[in-house]
């Protein structure tokens, strides 16, 4: 059973607002979405762990250095920036 | 012969320069982009500049690329340096990489013309793409239905040669379902042949870059240019070129029709699949009906395992680096709350919610884990399928384009949404490729689409089935739009 | 009632690798803000990490030298939380199959300390907060970290300041981390709790984070040790929470704000592949690590009579140790160098990053030269002192001191003059010696030291008179 305590939650922790008003919509719609979620299990599963899609293993890059980009670079879609330093205005 | 190499042949002999060919595109686009929303972002400068370079070369009377010159598109989220890249989403406003996606690069070294960025669902999270921020792309067959998605602005734009070919991605189907519904090609690559660097993430053991063209030759084309070992992305291995065997005999091939495939499937989009059946038994190929029981679980199994790497792949749209950023608020925490909650759809944050849930503690060992290991028990049940066929036939999509509206409006059942992509996501899932191509199309004259599904790495043979069909039988239907060449 | 301390370590050492573990991008430390920065640590989207292989090296490095086991396989997880540090809002880390498991340190008491894992991660960038405006500088963002877990196995303070002494040593001696606390690129989080004497039952725990230095490492659980004894006493119970050390009142306080809500939802970093460690590697990794501070520390103490409080001395730097190795190189008695470095170069190192960075004017290679010609007698053992200090002073090499004025035996043509005076000066003893008289020499040497005022050594003189008589 999916509770709006969960939605609460899991909103909080997704970092998202929900309305009030929107929390018994969205815990029913959710709910609706678990429940086809659960069908899986319903099916024993037999097969070993499944490690990744290739089974690749040791991607690894040499320990070069390279050149960074300039802050103006790094900061240019920054909506705001101070000092070349990413900013969060306190505001109110 | 197939759309590239025509216009290749235009280029090189002279009868079109690469300018007024561009120019056509550019044109046709101010004329149908208000009605089909194909483009989110135009970029006349980089294709007309990209066009000058290559007319200046063969002035020089110097040898060009099969793709030199080619004007093509990206989906709007392939970054591109300098160029707005919004991913449709609200939350990606104002922002231009700093860098270039390596499938861009790959075909900028080939010298492509760049058109511009073309619309989607919002991060790649619909299959009509109606969840753009932009509003949806429309079907080049008929305005008043869908193009599909997610890729649907790069279908609806080759659809209506508004482009002659664009890269899409696919994570549940989002190459091969919009191309089924325009009427064209459209190409989801093994997992890793293709780089994903610069690609941004929906889910990212499941996204694919992939081509979406007017015709199978067009993709072994573009898939050999794209399709190469990348070091930014350790998924990345490349795949063996598909051009040489492309035009070969099918005769002993062994097609696989699994029939959980046709379970679910619109009566007219079965029959459509199961005469193109018939039509590969005509040219030597060898039918062979079979079970996937797995097919059954590997829906949820998908969304779960998609909405999982999606919530955490979305984490950092905080109005921090770029993007969109609330303008009130109190507080960093308060900042990143509403920026979210203001910038993603209410599609994306239901996943992005959904997939919190099922990685959360409480919930991860009966969702996550055991999604995980049922993703596993697919890659295994279509190893074993692949012991006894080359290839899978199936429908790409159990129906026809969706009407406007249909799968987006407020009553819509978001399940029912979810539920169309039966016919796609096993194939992500077990990181396959997978093409879809016209095989009809149905009573209101929207096309029908099928795919064909190929082992790991084995484009190729995909590709060269799927060639022999479209020669043998011309599915292909024309539409009112674009540049008529 | 009297209550036992119980403790364990989480400790995060930041790798010296070149690079950043995701990215190409340097891990030098400082730098103008967001400088060191890519694509890729600021977590752009559509940018993938690829993994730095000395990283991986590091830390099974770092496991080996704590007598860890080695994992065969080890895959890279997300941990998801947003904090405006952390670009991704997730840190690659790893969960549940860490690189390296079920090590430990020993203790001066003999104690073990058993270390549950290892593993490797990436650090966060760094927040400025100013009148309630963050500033958010990326460039510590992706610098290799790992991560040292312990059991909670420490009884006492002293054995949590040995450990974190101990866990230096081993770092800097193997050349993964230079463990500059002050600098940050070591940081302690503590896991306390108190239980009455004897019982075996773990109390409520609490955990004091991000402690940069010893002296608070050891402040903090001094105070919370006594807070918890003092709430157990006066019938209040322990809350399991995160704290802060607060070094200004010397007092921990709650980290907790109702927005942190702590569920990481770890799940396998899809972007990379899994890492796997063929026994084979693991064993070239392990006869490339060095000699660990404990065995040398063994091998001072046993085989060269090195008192134990001079051998830890020499041992807690790497620089130190390989001064000494390169400086009691082939002499008689390491002994002698080892206490010239305690004696006299240690008194002129204040600080502890003078000791770390031990930069003295006088290279290894001059003292080890100036203590052979100690053993050789050729020094005198009055003058070696002074000598040193002038050679610490300069920089310049013993035989500028002492080859003039010092050094037992001057050189071929002083010798010459001193002898050839002597002769001159001395004739009848001359004759004697010449008619077989052998002691006249004597006198005629006498007379030499004479003049060199006993700087001459006596074996050569006689040679030379020897010679000059013929």
């Amino acid at each position: 059973m999916v509770t709006r305590e969960d939605i609460e939650n899991i909103a909080l922790l997704s970092k998202l607002f929900v309305d009030e008003k929107d929390l018994d919509s969205l815990t029913e719609e959710m709910q609706k979405i678990v429940s086809f979620a659960d069908t899986i299990n319903n099916v024993e599963v037999t097969t070993g762990e499944f490690d990744n899609i290739n089974n690749l293993s040791n991607a690894f890059r040499a320990d070069e250095v390279r050149p960074s980009l300039p802050s103006e670079e790094i900061l240019k879609n920054a909506p705001e920036q101070a000092e070349d330093h990413f900013l969060v205005r306190k505001r109110a | 012969m197939g759309q590239i190499k025509r216009i290749h042949e235009m280029l090189v002999s002279g009868e079109i320069t690469c300018t007024e060919l561009t120019q056509k595109y550019l044109n046709e686009i101010e004329n149908s982009n208000k009605e089909l929303n194909a483009y989110i972002t135009v970029t006349p400068e980089v294709a007309l500049a990209q066009a000058k370079a290559v007319d200046e070369k063969l002035a020089r009377g110097e040898e060009i690329g099969m793709l030199e010159g080619i004007p093509m598109t990206l989906k709007d989220n392939i970054s591109t340096k300098g160029i707005p890249t919004t991913c449709a989403s609200k939350i990606l406003t104002g922002y231009k990489p700093i860098y270039d996606a390596t499938v861009y690069e790959l075909l900028l070294k080939e010298g492509v013309v760049m058109l511009g960025k073309t619309n989607m669902d919002e991060f790649a999270m619909g299959s009509s793409c109606e969840t753009s921020y932009y509003g949806g792309a429309k079907n080049p067959h008929n305005t008043d239905h869908v193009a599909g998605g997610s890729s649907g602005g790069v279908a609806s734009a080759v659809g209506a040669n508004l482009a002659v070919y664009g890269l899409g991605s696919d994570t549940g189907g989002s190459i091969r379902q919009p191309a089924a519904f325009c009427g064209i090609v459209g190409l989801k690559p093994t997992y890793g042949a293709v780089s994903r660097y610069g690609l941004i993430a929906y889910a990212s053991s499941f996204d694919q870059i992939g081509p979406i063209t007017h015709d199978v030759e067009d993709a072994a084309i573009v898939f050999d240019a794209i399709a190469k070992y990348d070091d930014r992305d350790s998924t990345s291995q490349g795949s063996e070129p598909t051009l040489p065997t492309l035009y070969d005999d099918i005769k002993g091939k062994k097609i696989g029709i699994a029939n959980q495939y046709l379970k679910d499937v619109r009566e007219d989009v079965k029959a459509a699949v199961l005469d193109a059946a018939k039509v590969y038994e005509s040219m030597g190929a060898e039918i062979v009906y079979f079970d996937l029981p797995e097919l059954d679980f590997a829906l949820p199994c998908y969304y779960i395992l998609a909405m999982a790497e999606a919530s955490s792949n979305l984490g950092r749209y905080d109005g921090i680096r770029y993007g969109y950023k609330a303008e009130h608020y109190n507080g960093t925490h308060d900042m990143i709350c509403r920026t979210r909650s203001e910038g993603f759809g209410k599609e994306v944050q239901r996943r992005i919610l959904m997939g919190t849930y099922v990685l959360s503690a409480g919930y991860y060992d009966a969702y996550y884990k055991k999604a995980v290991n049922l993703r596993g028990a697919i890659v295994e049940a279509f190893d074993r399928a692949f012991e006894k066929v080359d290839v899978i036939l199936a429908p790409t999509a159990p129906v026809t384009a969706f009407k406007n509206g249909y799968l987006f409006g407020e009553e819509t059942d978001q399940l029912e949404q979810y539920l169309s992509d039966i016919c796609t996501v096993p194939v992500n899932t077990a990181g396959l490729p997978g093409v879809s191509i016209p095989c009809g199309a149905d009573s209101e004259g929207l096309p029908i689409g099928m795919q064909l599904i190929g082992k790991k790495f084995d484009e190729k043979t995909i590709l060269n089935l799927a060639y022999q069909y479209e020669q043998a039988e011309h599915k292909t239907i024309e539409t009112k739009w674009g540049v008529k060449l | 009632m009297k209550y036992e301390l119980v403790a364990g370590f989480e400790t995060h050492v930041e790798l010296s690798t070149k690079t950043k573990i995701f990215c190409s991008c340097t891990t030098a430390f400082g730098g103008d803000p967001n400088t060191h920065c890519c694509p890729v640590c600021i977590g752009l989207p559509g940018t993938l990490p690829k993994q730095n292989e000395k990283v991986v090296e590091y830390a099974i490095m770092a496991g080996l030298a704590t007598n860890c086991e080695i994992a065969e396989i080890a895959k890279m997880d997300r941990k998801n939380y947003c904090y405006p540090d952390l670009p991704k809002a997730y840190q690659i880390s790893q969960y549940d199959k860490p690189l390296c498991e079920h090590g430990y340190i020993e203790l001066s008491n003999g104690r073990r300390i058993r270390i549950l894992r290892i593993h490797i991660e990436e650090d966060a960038g760094k927040l400025i907060h100013n009148h309630g405006d963050t500033y958010v500088d990326y460039n510590r963002g992706g610098v290799p970290l790992i991560e040292i877990v312990t059991e909670p196995d420490f009884r006492s303070i002293d054995e949590a300041k040995e450990y974190v002494e101990r866990l230096q040593q081993i770092m800097r001696c193997i050349g993964v981390s230079d463990c500059r606390m002050q600098e940050g690129s070591m940081r302690c989080d503590v896991n306390i709790s108190v239980r009455p004497e004897g019982s075996d039952k773990l109390g409520t725990r609490t955990e004091i984070k991000n402690m940069n230095s010893i002296t608070n490492i050891a402040k903090a659980m001094e105070y919370e040790y006594e807070r918890q004894c003092d709430l157990i006493e006066s019938g209040g119970a322990v809350v399991q929470e995160t704290l802060r050390y607060d070094d200004a009142t010397g007092t921990t306080s709650s980290m907790r704000s109702k927005e942190d809500a702590h569920d990481y939802r770890y799940f396998r970093e899809p972007d990379l592949v899994t890492i796997a460690v063929p026994r084979e590697r693991v064993k070239e990794i392990e006869a490339r690590l060095p000699e660990l501070p404990e065995q040398k520390l063994r091998r001072y103490i046993e085989e060269y009579d090195i008192p134990e409080k001079d051998a830890a001395l020499l041992t807690r730097y790497r620089s130190i140790s390989e001064y000494f190795d390169k400086a009691s190189e082939g002499l008689k008695a390491p002994k002698t160098a080892s206490n010239f470095i305690i004696g006299q170069i240690f008194r002129r190192l204040e600080t502890e990053a003078d000791k770390e960075a031990f930069e003295v004017k006088t290279s290894a290679e001059q003292l080890g030269e100036m203590c052979r010609l100690l053993e050789s007698g050729k020094l005198k053992n009055n003058l070696a002192k002074k000598t040193l200090e002038q050679m610490l002073d300069t920089g310049k090499s013993v035989t500028d001191f002492i080859s003039e004025s010092d050094m037992a035996g001057l050189d071929d043509a002083t010798l010459t003059e001193y002898c050839q005076n002597a002769i001159n000066a001395m004739s009848a003893a001359v004759n004697d010696y010449k008619s077989g008289k052998e002691k006249a020499l004597m006198a005629i040497l006498g007379n030499v030291m004479k003049q060199s005022r006993g700087r001459a050594d006596a074996a050569a003189v006689t040679k030379k008179l020897k010679e000059l008589i013929g």
